[in-house]
């Protein structure tokens, strides 16, 4: 996507919604444990998200799992 | 300034051009013709004075007088035709301007249309045209074999409206990556009042222009959160930034992105979900 300058430039940028939606939110708290390991990988590993890829996903498919449909 | 007026008034432009070129008779001959009385030699001192302005303004008041004087004729005679040349090119120009302006007006109600299409056609200033997917976009370069090699920093920042009484803050200060890996990261919100609030968020990326570049594949906003009083929750975000960052020579100098989020409060009478207080697990409803 190219973007100009003129037509708006800057106030023409409209917020794009998410790709794949929005992000059902842990309320209750089953993917904490996940989520710790991650947070503290990238911490250790000076926020470098690529070394702590493979915890992303751990958390990603807790949620997947956990993720109650009403 | 009567006399003037009565000179004008009787048509003497014939006369008048015999006043300015002789100065010798218009003294005596004025008066004999238009003064029955003896204010003539009262006025004699006014008509000199007079006569230094008409010699100034005769010139060209002789001209426009005569000028006038044909024309009254010319209409007079030609009220009903309208085959005189100057009057015919005059209505045409009358015709174009309106066309003129009609045409401009015409024109603005249709630029509406016409700027859709054009923007659609050339995605010029952002427009979407087709979106490609994050994972067709992640495909193609997977198959293409684009290495990337620029780290960008991404930075985080979280903002609450004014009078909401949520703590909202980024989990992590930044985080460091590629062009063209998805990565996670997490924002804490946690209710301090005591009534469960709910709120909506929105984003927004600095520098502007960079924000082509970052793609969001799973995020919380543009969705009402409902906070249970004192509840405290994580929300996490999923992005991906474009290997078509690095292409871009109008990136050259940014390394820095800053992911910001900003919440408002949502008033309780608006929210559509309907959720039992006395029950501990919310409804959640994704997009």
């Amino acid at each position: 996507m190219s973007t100009g300058g003129a037509f708006g430039g800057n106030r023409g940028l409209r917020p794009i919604p998410p790709e794949k939606g929005i992000f059902p939110l842990d309320h209750l708290h089953e993917c904490d444990a996940e989520k710790k390991e991650y947070l503290g990988c990238l911490k250790s590993s000076a926020h470098k998200s690529e070394q702590c890829r493979h915890l992303s996903k751990k958390y990603l498919q807790c949620r997947m799992a956990k993720y109650v449909f009403f | 300034m009567s006399w003037s007026k009565a000179c004008r008034g009787t048509r003497i432009s014939s006369y008048l051009e015999n006043l300015h070129r002789t100065s010798q008779y218009p003294r005596t001959i004025l008066c004999s013709r238009y003064y029955t009385h003896g204010a003539c030699k009262s006025n004699e001192h006014y008509l000199r004075s007079k006569r230094v302005f008409w010699g100034s303004s005769s010139s060209w008041s002789l001209n426009s007088h005569s000028a006038t004087a044909k024309s009254m004729l010319d209409s007079a005679h030609r009220q009903y035709s309208t085959h005189s040349p100057s009057e015919t090119k005059s209505q045409k120009m009358l015709y174009y301007l309106t066309a003129v302006v009609f045409g401009m007006v015409g024109l603005t109600y249709a630029a509406v249309p016409l700027y859709r299409t054009f923007c659609q056609a050339t995605g010029y200033g952002g427009t979407v045209q087709r979106k490609e997917t994050v994972e067709e976009k992640i495909a193609r370069h997977s198959e293409s074999g684009t290495v990337t090699e620029r780290e960008i920093v991404v930075q985080f920042n979280a903002d609450v409206a004014d009078g909401m009484q949520w703590k909202f803050t980024p989990t992590q200060r930044e985080v460091r990556v590629k062009p063209g890996e998805s990565a996670l990261a997490f924002y804490t919100a946690e209710n301090k009042s005591s009534a469960p609030i709910t709120g909506v968020s929105t984003y927004n990326v600095t520098p502007m222009k960079a924000g082509v570049y970052f793609n969001k594949i799973q995020c919380f906003c543009f969705e009402e959160q409902r906070l249970l009083p004192g509840e405290q929750i994580d929300m996490p975000v999923f992005f991906y930034i474009d290997p078509e960052f690095e292409t871009d020579p109008r990136m050259d100098g940014i390394n820095n992105l800053i992911l910001s989020y900003t919440f408002f409060k949502v008033s309780e009478e608006n929210t559509t979900e309907t959720v039992n207080n006395n029950n501990s697990v919310p409804v959640q409803e994704t997009n």
